[in-house]
């Protein structure tokens, strides 16, 4: 029995080789600045906040110790207070598995025998962000987060009595070989003013987003991949950071190393969040940022692709995109890695479980459905590029987020599209005359 | 204690869902080269009385909903397959609408990592199979629940969750039309029986209805507050115990959704008992399901004597093991870290995005360390501490951050605003 797994985890390997490695490009000029000089900020009326991820070194250099190694990754925080309040910055926010300062010394308390324990939580502790932020100061400290590989979004929420402010700041982590596709759509303009329609009115944008492609595509558009059932209307300020809220984070870009990683963590089942997401196409590229939100384990990893399009609605970003539930891994023949995920064959269910997941994200505000992806029942299934079977009503999900919070009970829908009943359909029904 | 010996009792019986899937994907292999033989049948019309018999039901606005959690005896007889054994907990639900408006069943509101029918099923499927397996995912949606429930219907069928032990604190969000109808329920845990003792939900219930002192006045209550000991004790009342630097005011149903959505979980050690107040060990304790499945922090409640404004009022500590928490279990004791008021002020920070919060306090009644000196605690453990207790107000509507109140009872947080510009004051000399 151990003989077969390995025969097959050699063919895994050998195939791993001679698919080589994708490229990365090159370091950029912001990832050569330290990491006070590379900070974003960010501002809401009299509060200024500024955040940046250090690097591997950088936080060795910092503390004294190779943080990373025990994967801790410190955030550098700075909040500028000129309003007339105290404020508090709540860690929780930026990870909910954050480590406090105490812990992550006596994490290295037993290894750095040099060092007492005493001397470690001393300067953990003074390197620490300290709350409150006192009305007119300005604070600054690390909060220890998980590390992330690539991207990261920080999410920086502060609380004063009855007010609170929040801030996401989407930084590009040094010494990683990141995404760099994520760097282009984020910090260059990927269409020029002409190439971009802001759509104003709903029934325009509407048409449009039903007449986008069914489907994603292979490299040379002449096979038709995973359904197009998602439209996100948003960005960095309001759409991304609900997604993180909700345990959605940035992927890797698919490389050798990572592949290799995922088999690792397919064979011990251990929660690997960075797995690689597989290219499709739409735009003759492929997608421009990839999410997932590993559970468990590597089995159960719902993804998503977005691909930023030309359109704009009411001036906001139109990401045009496709989620579908991984169900578990397996093997196949028409991927150069040979594993691939086994996806849900109801489609709709995973567009279903994230519209209910960002409703409690507070950012969504307006939802609704389109057509476009064309319908496909269970008796006549269609399928992807790996040869998943899969069907649908055939609708796709408009989701619209906002900065400024939405409860639940608010969330708008437009009266467009609905499959019949609940959720979407009776309320879009209510807001018809 | 410890560590490698309270794993079991953390997680009782959990198939833990590394080996199944190991086991599935050795089988799997065996299966492709020694050809498969599919053995499946759909099972016999499921008859709902034992559900039901244990079902917990609750009444919100014109809907009333039942939920049970199944044994693996149930999952078997309703599937012809023991869900269980694959680290999913299925929950039944029947929601019965009396309203005149449609209903949705929030499932992220459930379990945010919830399985999909079909996720669950495609783990039962054979290799060479295909007419079988094609039977089991219908099967699997067949006995799904399935939104919308219709005015004036009743749609009852299964949630597949991640597992609860013990109690499985069950919170249903329903949507109607601009209104969110929030139901928690307490249900036990069929397979985990024989560990039942772990929560005393009756016992407590008791306890909240058997504490007769109102109080109507902020005021007072606050006195109150700041007059209970500083600490538990040990069982003969001789030693000092940890500090009593925790209070949650609001419905047991309340706080325990506020702790569950933070991912903590009802889980009590021996160690724990060692702590007593009022006379006794704690009524509940939660331990918060950190990375790796090491428990990390930890919360130990006990219900007060007295109410305030007609809800419950409970005393707790919260600590948090010392060392780090991926360190190997077999060299970690579960000593009390030194730096209690981390634990303490983190604690508030977690609760604040609970949604439950509405109004924060602090108050005396700890007492403060010596700058550099330790207080002893039980079993060789000391801390140090600014010596404050927080006051947290939970309530059942769901607030955002933008509405959570903080007290001016004491000047503990204006006092940290001196702190915190000496600090700044300092780090730029």
């Amino acid at each position: 029995m151990a003989g077969i797994f390995k025969t097959i985890l050699a063919i895994i390997f050998i195939a791993l080789i001679s698919a080589g490695c994708a490229s990365v490009g090159p370091e950029s000029e912001i990832e050569k600045l330290d990491y006070k000089s590379r900070a974003v900020t960010r501002s809401d009326g009299a509060v200024h906040v500024s955040a940046s991820v250090l690097s591997a070194d950088e936080s060795r250099d910092v503390y004294g110790v190779p943080l990373a190694k025990k994967g801790i990754q410190p955030v550098w925080i700075e909040v500028e207070n000129r309003d007339n309040v105290a404020y508090w910055l709540l860690s929780p926010g930026l990870d909910p598995n954050f480590f406090p300062a105490s812990e992550a010394a006596e994490a290295f308390a037993t290894t750095h025998e040099s060092e007492t324990r005493e001397v470690l939580e001393q300067r953990f502790s003074a390197l620490a962000f300290h709350n409150p932020v006192p009305p007119g100061k300005t604070a600054s400290g690390f909060v220890l987060t998980n590390l992330d590989k690539g991207v990261k979004i920080v999410q920086v929420d502060l609380v004063a009595s009855g007010k609170s402010k929040s801030f996401s700041i989407f930084t590009i982590v040094p010494g990683f070989r990141s995404d760099y596709r994520a760097r282009r759509v984020f910090i260059r303009e990927l269409y020029t003013e002409d190439e971009i329609i802001d759509f104003t009115d709903d029934d325009s944008f509407r048409t449009a987003l039903d007449a986008l492609p069914c489907c994603a595509t292979s490299e040379d558009g002449t096979r038709n991949g995973d359904p197009l059932n998602l439209v996100i209307v948003g960005g960095v300020d309001d759409a991304f950071p609900a997604l993180v809220r909700r345990g959605w984070r940035p992927t890797e870009q698919t490389w050798t190393g990572s592949v290799l990683k995922m088999i690792n963590s397919a064979m011990a089942g251990e929660r690997y969040p960075y797995a690689p997401v597989s290219p499709l196409y739409l735009y003759d590229r492929p997608q421009d940022f990839a999410l997932q939100k590993a559970r468990d384990n590597i089995h159960q990893r719902n993804h998503l692709r977005l691909w930023l399009s030309p359109m704009r609605y009411q001036g906001k970003q139109v990401w045009v995109g496709q989620i579908s539930r991984d169900i578990g891994t397996r093997f196949t023949i028409h991927s150069p890695y040979l594993t691939t995920h086994k996806i849900d064959p109801d489609v709709d269910e995973a567009r279903t479980a994230l519209l209910e997941d960002m409703a409690y994200s507070q950012s969504l505000v307006k939802l609704g459905l389109v057509k476009g992806v064309g319908a496909a029942s269970k008796d006549a299934p269609r399928s992807n590029l790996t040869t998943d079977p899969y069907y649908t009503d055939g609708f796709r999900a408009v989701l619209m987020f906002d900065i400024h919070p939405t409860a639940l009970t608010d969330i708008q829908f437009l009266p467009w599209e609905g499959p019949g009943g609940g959720f979407i359909d009776q309320n879009s029904r209510q807001v018809q005359p | 204690m410890s560590n490698a010996k309270l794993k079991p009792e953390l997680l009782p019986g959990v198939p833990s869902r590394q080996a199944p899937q190991f086991a599935i994907l050795i089988s799997s292999l065996l299966l492709i080269v020694l050809g498969g033989c599919a053995s499946w049948q759909t099972p016999p019309e499921f008859n709902d009385a034992v559900l039901r018999s244990r079902a917990v039901s609750g009444d919100v606005g014109g809907i009333k909903l039942n939920a049970a959690v199944l044994s693996s005896e149930d999952s078997q007889r309703m599937f012809g397959v023991n869900v269980n054994a694959t680290g999913v907990q299925p929950v039944w639900i029947e929601v019965e609408n009396s309203t005149n408006q449609v209903l949705w069943l929030l499932r992220a509101g459930t379990d945010p990592d919830l399985f999909s029918p079909l996720e669950v099923s495609w783990s039962f499927h054979k290799s060479f199979a295909n007419e079988t397996n094609a039977q089991l995912d219908d099967h699997f949606n067949e006995m799904s629940f399935q939104n919308p429930i219709a005015p004036g219907t009743t749609q009852s069928g299964i949630i597949f969750t991640n597992p609860h032990h013990y109690t499985r604190l069950l919170s249903i969000d329903i949507l109607g039309q601009g209104q969110l109808f929030p139901f928690t329920l307490f249900l036990t845990v069929p397979d985990d029986k024989a560990n039942a003792s772990n929560i005393a939900l009756d016992n407590m219930n008791q306890l909240i209805e058997a504490a007769t002192d109102d109080y109507q006045d902020a005021g007072t209550f606050r006195t109150r507050l700041e007059q209970l000991p500083c600490c538990a004790t040990s069982a003969d009342g001789n030693e000092a115990g940890d500090p009593l630097n925790v209070i949650l005011v609001g419905d047991l149903a309340d706080i325990a959704t506020a702790l569950v959505r933070r991912d903590f979980r009802a889980s009590m050690l021996e160690l724990d008992n060692a702590q007593r107040l009022f006379g006794r060990k704690p009524d509940i304790v939660g331990r918060k399901a950190a990375m790796g499945g090491t428990p990390a922090n930890w919360v130990r409640l006990w219900v007060a004597p007295f109410r305030y404004q007609g809800k419950a009022v409970f005393v707790a500590q919260a600590g948090r093991r010392q060392g780090w928490r991926l360190a190997e279990a077999e060299d970690q004791d579960m000593m009390l870290d030194p730096n209690v008021d981390e634990v303490r002020n983190f604690l508030v920070q977690d609760m604040l995005y609970s949604n439950g919060v509405s109004k924060i306090a602090y108050i005396t009644g700890v007492g403060p360390t010596e700058p550099g000196e330790l207080r002893d605690s039980l079993g060789g453990a000391s801390y140090h501490t600014d010596g404050l207790r927080v006051v947290l107000f939970l309530v059942t509507r769901p607030l955002s951050l933008s509405d959570i109140q903080v007290l001016d009872w004491y000047p503990a947080l204006r006092l940290q605003e001196i702190d915190a510009v000496k600090k700044i004051e300092n780090d730029s000399n």
